[in-house]
């Protein structure tokens, strides 16, 4: 078993308590061991903390990487704005004359960043640490037929350069992980676009969110394979809207990747929280039955 | 001797503005920017905002013109924060840096959106966006899944304070 320190962020362990019940499940049947990061606080957010101030950001974002220094090991995240945090954090941070300024501000509190870990987003690290064939191996209830939306998000692969995950224009690492579950990834025509949450505007996200959803809709899609905590929220409880303000029908359920896979490896599916879902994914229940 | 009328074709920069954000962390990059405009046909903000547009949020950096970016309906808050300008410009100008360097000046002055402020707010005061609760500790319990502690936030506020030699940030 390699042993990761696991950054679970605020999202999922409060509002999906579900989500990090099916990674704590699926991981260890890939070999990956979790070590729970004691102390640590919100990433912070990119979108919000960030906007106040991009200093503090940065030495509470370094606070909990020095949490996991102390355990010297690499950092797990399981939400794409914690995986954009904590990345940029460490890519800021090599720059010397920050990283004195920050550590000035972690001796307040006897802390200091070395930078030492690495920040690895839970799907990265399956695909590099376990790889699409041990995920394959490990599902006893192969979801064959269903077809899948893939939505990246932004902040799983970008920027790439310092995200370094995939390529952001033709990635294929969520497509191999939901082909490695027997189940068929479908790019629909705007698979690249936003879920809009970080927009202060009711228009742009919501016309965006209509794009998208006609797309998908235009594949007969049966679920939206997401990998992103507030992408899932957006979609789960934006589809009523969406359908409301354009007097249309949609109602794709948004499905957290883990939890796709703790289902494909035998989790039962009244175990892994889909009926707390605005829209659920009924159509998984017949693999159950079969 | 120039015209009265040849001075108001003038540009007149505002080093003051663009000196205050360059103070932020990676607020200075929109200096090197050349105005091709590669930032805007990937903004998902732009297909969907008549007023949203990367490149003249740029120039206007570059110009000075603060009075037009940092207010209290800003247009940067349109911004869906998707880093497409980031991955497309040629200059590593990393437009949405600039933006939210320029929220950082908003923050400065206290303007926020209500929304944006509230969020702040959670996390100065418990450590988290989302606050714990006991029924969320409940429905841990339930999964099987570890207790959330409280976060130290003796030590988190203390992160918060400038540094001496930082001044105003």
């Amino acid at each position: 078993m390699k042993r990761f320190a696991f950054f679970p962020g605020c999202l999922i362990p409060t509002m999906h308590p579900s989500m990090e019940y099916a990674i704590r499940q699926s991981l260890p049947r890939l070999g990956i061991e979790i070590v729970d990061l004691d102390g640590a606080s919100c990433c912070p957010d990119p979108i919000y903390f960030k906007s106040k101030d991009k200093l503090s950001w940065l030495a509470v974002a370094a606070r909990n990487l020095s949490l996991a220094e102390d355990l010297g090991l690499d950092v797990i995240t399981n939400c794409s704005g914690c995986t954009a945090t904590l990345s940029e954090t460490v890519h800021l941070l090599q720059d010397e004359e920050l990283r004195k300024k920050i550590n000035r501000r972690l001796a307040r509190i006897g802390r200091k960043y070395k930078g030492k870990t690495r920040v690895r987003h839970i799907a990265t690290l399956v695909r590099d640490e376990a790889g699409y064939d041990a995920i394959s191996e490990s599902v006893v209830r192969p979801l064959e037929g269903l077809k899948v939306a893939i939505h990246y998000g932004c902040h799983l692969l970008k920027p790439s350069s310092i995200m370094q995950v995939d390529n952001p224009d033709d990635p294929e690492v969520l497509e191999r992980m939901v082909t490695a579950l027997g189940a068929t990834p479908v790019r629909h025509r705007n698979w690249y676009l936003c879920c809009g949450k970080a927009c202060q505007t009711e228009e742009i996200p919501a016309n965006m969110m209509h794009d998208l959803l006609r797309t998908v809709d235009a594949e007969n899609a049966e679920i939206l394979g997401m990998i992103c905590p507030t992408c899932f929220s957006q979609f789960d409880y934006g589809q009523m809207k969406i359908s409301k303000m354009f007097e249309e029908s949609f109602g794709v359920p948004p499905v957290y990747y883990f939890q796709l896979l703790a289902y494909a490896q035998g989790e039962p599916y009244d175990k892994l929280g889909f009926d707390r879902q605005r829209f659920k994914p009924e159509c998984l229940k017949r693999f159950e039955e079969s | 001797m120039p015209s009265e009328k040849d001075n108001d074709d003038v540009v007149r920069v505002d080093f003051a503005f663009r000196r205050e954000l360059a103070e932020k962390v990676e607020g200075n990059l929109a200096s090197f920017c050349y105005q091709c405009g590669a930032c805007v046909g990937d903004c998902p903000a732009t297909t969907y905002s008549s007023e949203f547009n990367p490149r003249e949020i740029m120039l206007k950096v570059l110009y000075g013109l603060g009075d037009e970016l940092i207010g209290g309906d800003s247009i940067l808050w349109q911004c869906v924060n998707c880093y497409n300008c980031h991955e497309r410009c040629p200059q590593e100008v990393k437009p949405v840096e600039v933006i939210i360097s320029l929220k950082n000046m908003m923050a400065d002055r206290g303007i926020y959106p209500p929304a944006v402020k509230k969020i702040i707010h959670t996390f100065e005061t418990t450590g988290r966006t989302v606050p714990l609760s006991d029924a969320i500790n409940r429905k841990r319990e339930k999964l099987g899944l570890p207790p959330l502690e409280p976060v130290p936030m003796d030590e988190i506020e203390k992160l918060f304070e400038p540094l001496e030699e930082e001044g105003e940030e």
